[in-house]
């Protein structure tokens, strides 16, 4: 009977174990939540970024507006700075557009080719895009330019955090 | 586009697109000179990636290129020869090195590469934004740099 007593230290290493089981435990839990995060960062990419730009600013040219936002990818956080063209057309309608080049995604400019007066100029292979974002036929890319969703509250322009696509063309 | 699975399929299907290759070479020591080559990697990394922004869909921007400062000048030619000559293998009509080391000049023009030289500011005390000015600075001046080679290569073939 006394062989088979537990001895203090068989008690130690199995609370020890007992112990180290637990905090296995605890620690694969944070890592499953932060594995599924990206999927839930879905759902608040429809969140809005302030930029630094006033509406009543805003002019019939298109202007470059920069904005910043961080970003959770997995295990880390990262800066995402994102650029549109924005301006008001006609009806005085905000538009703002995403520079990224539908060919192969380039970054694509405002007014920047003396041949091509108020057109959006793509460097790389000459793409080019009406003021609307139309792509012009002939020149490589197949679809017009991306559009950001927008807000304006308290006179500020909100941005969303992606260009999506736009019908037509 | 950037050396990924992804990119790397596009890059694939869209090769007559993509001719022009990124090459940031970065430094590394570890003695009293450690520091200005950390800091000088750091910033000539900034630039290549805020290029391959600008000009995704028509350069590859690969790994860096990594060398040790106590390296001899001997060393350093041998070692990107090789990589001189396997890249000119390819059918890329562009290659670009892109360093803040003085001491690759006269190599890569003995290879007769190109290299994009830029000396080295430093960022470590500066925040987000004004770290983003000057590399946008810098990048600028570069980009006129890439569209006039292009289009100096297009006039010689028209
Ligand atoms: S990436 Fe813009 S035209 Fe090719």
């Amino acid at each position: 009977m006394s062989e088979q007593r537990v001895t203090r230290r068989q008690f130690l290493s199995y609370t020890i174990m007992g112990v180290g089981g637990f905090m296995a435990v605890a620690s694969v839990m944070p890592m499953l939540r932060m594995a599924v995060d990206p999927v839930l960062q879905v759902e608040a990419g429809g969140d809005f970024i302030a930029t630094t730009v006033k509406v009543d600013e805003l002019t019939n040219e298109p202007t470059r507006v920069d904005f910043q936002f961080e970003q959770e990818d997995g295990w880390y956080t990262s800066n995402v700075t994102q650029t549109a063209w924005v301006y008001k057309d006609d009806k005085g309608e905000i538009i703002a557009l995403s520079p990224v080049c539908k060919h192969l995604g380039c970054t694509v400019n405002w007014n920047s080719n003396k041949d091509h007066p108020n057109q959006f100029f793509c460097p790389c292979h000459k793409g080019l895009y009406e003021k609307d974002g139309t792509n012009v036929p002939g020149t490589p890319p197949r679809g017009p330019l991306d559009r950001y969703k927008y807000k304006v509250k308290d006179g500020v322009l909100y941005l969303s955090r992606r260009a999506s696509a736009v019908r037509g063309a | 586009m950037r050396w990924t699975a992804q990119d790397f399929s596009t890059f694939t299907l869209s090769k007559e697109y993509i001719d022009t290759v990124l090459i940031p070479m970065v430094p590394i020591s570890f003695d009293e000179r450690g520091k200005d080559a950390a800091s000088g990697s750091e910033f000539i990394q900034m630039i290549a990636i805020e290029i391959e922004r600008q000009f995704k869909g028509r350069i590859l921007l690969l790994p860096s290129f990594v060398y040790f400062l106590n390296f001899s000048d001997q060393d350093k030619k041998m070692l990107l020869t090789k990589w001189h000559h396997e890249l000119t293998k390819k059918s890329f009509k562009h290659l670009f090195f892109i360093s803040s080391d003085q001491s690759w000049k006269s190599i890569v023009e003995q290879l007769k590469g190109e290299l994009i030289w830029i000396p080295s500011i430093p960022l470590e005390h500066l925040d987000g934004t004004n770290k983003m000015a000057i590399i946008d600075n810098q990048v600028k001046q570069l980009l006129n740099f890439f569209v006039e080679k292009w289009q100096a290569a297009e006039d010689v073939n028209a």
